[in-house]
């Protein structure tokens, strides 16, 4: 603080950088500590990952096992498995191209332009019957390719995507039904929300995909990839649930009241008056929870489905490549890192931008 | 009729009977169709199945499990793991979390882009993954023979040896509680309204509460230990495997490594988070009044931001222990993997799943309360703080 | 209940009890006001006045007595309910405008998803009436960009955009800055000149000498007095009453 009063009014580069880093021998410590650790890692890194690393497909796994650093070799032979799984070779550009679709969706759904009830779900029912056409076929002249066959990063969008366009509509529903003023019905539908959330997503996974059959009648059961896709929308939509209705929270009673006042009935009071304003509170919360959502689709694994984390154990799990599960593993990270962070950066602008907006 | 739904009250109750009842009866119609199921592959409904012995093993438990023990046993192995690798992975995430929050509030700005950079890879990446790929390291290790040794140490793809005192079980467990008693013991003490003392005097009481609790500990193991055998038991090789000392499976340490560097991530941002609540004027106030930095540190910033983090930090212990369920992925008997392989080998189904249940609930309210319970104790009187 | 005008007071109350749990809000209201009228309402807060013009469009469900608005009565009919919302405007305190629409938005929603009018119409109603308001230029602004005169202002227009045949006003002008109370008021008496029914909650004793027919005081959530303003302010009966006004107008 004293500092800065006695400072001179331009300070060179230098003076500077030693104010920045080196004001005090404990400061100073602690960025030389830290500087260290982070220039050893970051040549350890790129060592491991650049330079000491094998790119080339043809010396094959022999000629990784003798480098010192990553075989990116496993990539190249492999990566059509980690992103298709067992989609027929031939076919495999389909469920590229679906895969394109469900990212131009997502970021045509981040610009505020496209906020608007009908608009987002026009978007996203456009999205998501695309990728369905393009995966399935059967018509326009695709060839057929069944739900079984899906596989990789196109199936672990897929999770995704019908998780969030079955789980959010759902998560309004339970949202009103507990902020409801008739008790039965609101503190059944808490004991729903909360019974759900206090159980592990994995478990309610797998009472989806292997209990349910047990108890469903024969043509009800359907698709186990559906009733996990089931199971996993109602556990996003019992988190998500809380988060609209904290939004709804944030809307003051006046509005109600006032829609209420000129005649409002309460679908047109809910849909026009207190959700726009209710999902603007959410905003941010929401966007984590796709974060989150996303990263939760991994744990389909479980129930045996060949998403992208099965087909990548798949991928090094075969042959000779059983050696290379560091960069098969580095790879799949790196799809989810740019997924997820890019997501959840855009969240945090989200929220820095509101927060100045409510000054 | 007409004009009879048109009656506010009526149509009230009306939708509550319909919404309840046709929950209810979606749920009732489940369980007959479960039943009837189950009941033409032979299986027959109720919970004497929890008296019958398993006819299978589990490859992690504290207690004492053979293939002989009923089904409620292995419940309570399951669970007892499940609390094992929970609290072990929320410890080590809390550390890691510390840590890396501490970095991330820190004034310098280097300590605070290595915090920044290790949350942001850490967090967007889920957390299976994370442990997957943990679980494949360790797998990946030399085998025993080639195994990596350092303090009597044994680090190998058969998983991580550590010397273990010879002492029988019960003075085992008695010793561990004195230990944890010997932490506990100056802190519960050092609470002002537990001593009147001033506070030179207070230390010198809650050191010999401790050193009480530690020589208690070190008599019963003197006590425990089993006879003619050396008091520390090391691994070694033996042949192609290791024996001796605790070894502690790759599945475990796994999950713990991934949870601990995941929740950490997630530590961290509430720890974060924690430190920004507290006012500047709070710690200016403390500043002007000459403390040293320390101080400012240990007697307003943190005390303030403890308690500004708790309820966001119980919310995410509680999901740390949720988050144990991933154990079945590489083939950790945790509780959630008890009962499928319970569904798996007894059919049991519904009692099953119900118990699946019913302990995660008792989890989950269990740690709830625990927390209430804290956060109550450490409340701001007031809400001067709230303003 | 639009065309064909039952004949009849336009608001007509009798034996109205409300409570809040155990709080007896209001005891046994009987009023009763004629087409045309304007009636303003007062007492200290506490009194029951908002719950009372609450109850006419039933914010606020009465727990007995009968209230008849314009023939229909108030009752658990969720069709009388609908009815009669249409048919009342209301002004709030704190003006509860929707932030998230401009201000013609904001007065043309209602007419256009619970009137069903076409569009177009429903844009002319509102600049119309916001002109009568006297802010037209400020129609595609948002609430949040507006003063508080100019919002509360916008909230009447939204309210008559409905065409309404009752007006209820609570405390109206109680959020305003009293720079803007005036801009208000002056709505309010060309309001009230042109034939409105009009109920108004408020302590402006200045409008109530201007535009009121009738005065009504309450305490204790019952009707202390009511009288015609001259009579009202210069010779009220009720000790309480006198206490009251002298307390409004004492400074």
């Amino acid at each position: 603080m004293e500092m800065v009063v006695v400072a001179p009014p331009a300070p060179g580069r230098l003076e500077d950088l030693r104010r920045r880093f080196l004001a005090t021998p404990l400061q100073a410590l602690l960025s030389l500590v830290s500087l260290a650790v982070m220039v050893f890692l970051a040549w350890k890194l790129l060592n491991w990952a650049v330079f000491a690393a094998v790119f080339t497909t043809s010396g094959g796994p022999v000629a990784c096992q003798a480098a010192a650093g990553a075989c990116w070799s496993v990539i190249a032979a492999r990566w059509r498995i980690i992103l298709f799984g067992l989609y027929p070779f031939e076919e495999q550009w389909r469920s590229a191209l679906a895969c394109v679709s469900v990212v131009v969706m997502t970021v045509l759904s981040c610009i505020p332009a496209f906020w608007t009830g009908r608009r987002i779900a026009l978007v996203w029912g456009a999205g998501a019957s695309l990728y369905y056409v393009l995966m399935k076929g059967g018509v326009l002249g695709l060839p057929y390719v069944g739900e079984e066959a899906w596989g990789g990063l196109a199936l672990t969008l897929f999770i995704f995507v019908t998780t969030c366009l079955i789980g959010f509509p759902l998560a309004i529903c339970l949202a009103l039904l507990r902020r409801s003023d008739l008790p039965w019905i609101s503190r059944t539908t808490g004991l729903i929300i909360d019974g759900v959330r206090s159980l592990p997503l994995i478990s309610i996974l797998f009472t989806f995909a292997i209990v349910l059959p047990f108890a469903l009648p024969q043509w009800l059961q359907g698709d186990k990839l559906y009733r996990v896709i089931l199971g996993s929308a109602l556990f996003f939509s019992a988190y998500q649930a809380e988060i609209v209705r904290g939004g709804m929270q944030g809307v003051p009673s006046g509005q109600e009241e006032a829609a209420m006042a000129l005649g409002m009935s309460y679908w047109q009071r809910i849909s026009r008056i207190v959700l726009p304003q209710a999902m603007r509170n959410a905003l941010p919360a929401t966007i984590n929870q796709f974060v989150v959502a996303f990263k939760e689709t991994s744990l389909v694994v479980i129930v045996g489905f060949f998403e992208i984390l099965a087909s990548g154990n798949a991928a090094y799990g075969t042959g000779d490549w059983r050696f290379a599960y560091v960069e098969v593993y580095a790879f799949i990270a790196l799809i989810y890192f740019v997924f997820v962070f890019s997501l959840s950066r855009y969240g945090a602008y989200l929220e820095r931008r509101m927060a100045v907006g409510e000054r | 009729m007409v004009s009879l739904l048109r009656n506010q009250k009526v149509r009230n109750a009306l939708l509550q009977v319909l919404y309840v009842g046709s929950l209810a009866g979606m749920v009732l119609a489940c369980v007959m169709i479960a039943r009837r199921n189950l009941a033409e592959q032979g299986i027959t409904s109720g919970f004497d199945f929890l008296f019958k012995s398993t006819g299978w093993d589990v490859n992690f438990s504290l207690l004492p499990a053979t293939a002989n023990d009923p089904y409620w046993w292995y419940f309570l192995i399951g669970i007892v793991n499940t609390l094992f690798l929970g609290s072990t992975g929320l410890i080590l995430a809390t550390i890691v979390g510390t840590i890396v929050g501490l970095a991330r509030t820190s004034s310098n700005e280097l300590a605070r882009l290595l915090g920044r950079t290790y949350v942001d890879i850490f967090r967007n990446i889920p957390l299976i993954l994370q442990v997957f790929f943990w679980y494949a390291v360790i797998t990946h290790l030399p085998t025993p023979r080639a195994a990596h040794e350092a303090f009597g140490i044994l680090l190998s793809s058969r998983g991580l040896y550590v010397p273990i005192p010879n002492v029988g079980g019960v003075a085992f467990a008695a010793a561990a509680i004195a230990l944890i008693a010997a932490i506990a013991l100056p802190v519960w003490l050092g609470r002002t309204s537990r001593l009147n003392q001033p506070v030179g005097e207070r230390l010198g009481i809650q050191l010999t509460g401790a050193a009480a609790a530690l020589a208690c500990a070190v008599v019963i193991l003197a006590v425990g230990r089993l006879p003619d055998l050396a008091l520390l038991d090391f691994p070694a090789l033996q042949g192609l495997n290791i024996k001796g000392g605790l070894r502690i499976p790759p599945e475990f340490s796994a999950l713990a490594v991934a949870i601990a560097i995941y929740g950490g991530s997630y530590i961290a941002e509430i720890v974060r988070g924690g430190f920004k609540a507290v006012g500047k004027g709070q710690m200016e106030a403390a500043q002007s009044l000459g403390l040293s930095p320390w101080r400012v540190f240990t007697l307003v910033r943190l005390p303030l931001a403890l308690r500004a983090m708790l309820p966001i930090l119980a919310n995410q212990y509680v999901w740390l222990m949720k988050a144990t369920t991933m154990g079945i992925a590489v083939g950790f008997t945790d509780f959630f993997m008890i009962v499928a392989l319970t569904i798996n080998h007894s059919g049991q189904t519904l009692e099953a799943i119900g118990i699946l249940m019913a302990g995660f609930l008792a989890i989950n309210l269990s740690l709830a309360a625990v927390f209430n319970r804290i956060n109550k104790a450490i409340a701001l009187k007031g809400n001067q703080l709230r303003g | 209940m639009n065309s064909t005008l039952p004949s009849g007071p336009a608001v007509r109350i009798e034996g109205l009890d409300k409570y809040y749990g155990s709080f007896h809000a209001l005891r046994k209201i009987n009023l009763s006001v004629e087409r045309g009228e304007k009636i303003v309402i007062c007492g200290p807060s506490g009194s029951g006045k908002s719950t009372l013009i609450r109850c006419v469009n039933r914010l606020e469900q009465h727990n007995g007595g009968r209230i008849t608005v314009l023939g229909t009565e108030l009752n658990d009919d969720v069709g009388n309910i609908d009815g009669i919302r249409r048919e009342v405007g209301m002004v709030f305190q704190h003006f509860n405008l929707f932030p998230h629409m401009t201000v013609l938005e904001n007065c043309m929603i209602a007419p256009m998803i619970v009137r069903k009018r076409p569009r177009a119409e429903a844009e002319t109603t509102a600049r119309r009436f916001l002109e009568k308001v006297r802010i037209p230029e400020q129609a595609m602004k948002f609430p949040g960009q507006l003063s508080g005169g100019q919002q509360q202002r916008v909230a009447i227009a939204r309210a008559l955009c409905m065409q309404p045949q009752i007006m209820l006003f609570d405390e109206p002008t109680s959020a305003l800055d009293p720079e803007m109370i005036a801009e208000v008021l002056d709505v309010m008496v060309t309001l009230a000149s042109e034939g409105m029914t009009m109920i108004c909650v408020t302590h402006e004793m200045g409008f109530a000498r201007r535009a009121a027919d009738r005065v009504i005081f309450m305490d204790g959530g019952e009707i202390v007095e009511q009288a015609p303003p001259e009579e009202f302010f210069t010779s009220s009966r009720n000790e309480r009453t006198r206490q009251f006004l002298s307390q409004v107008l004492g400074h």
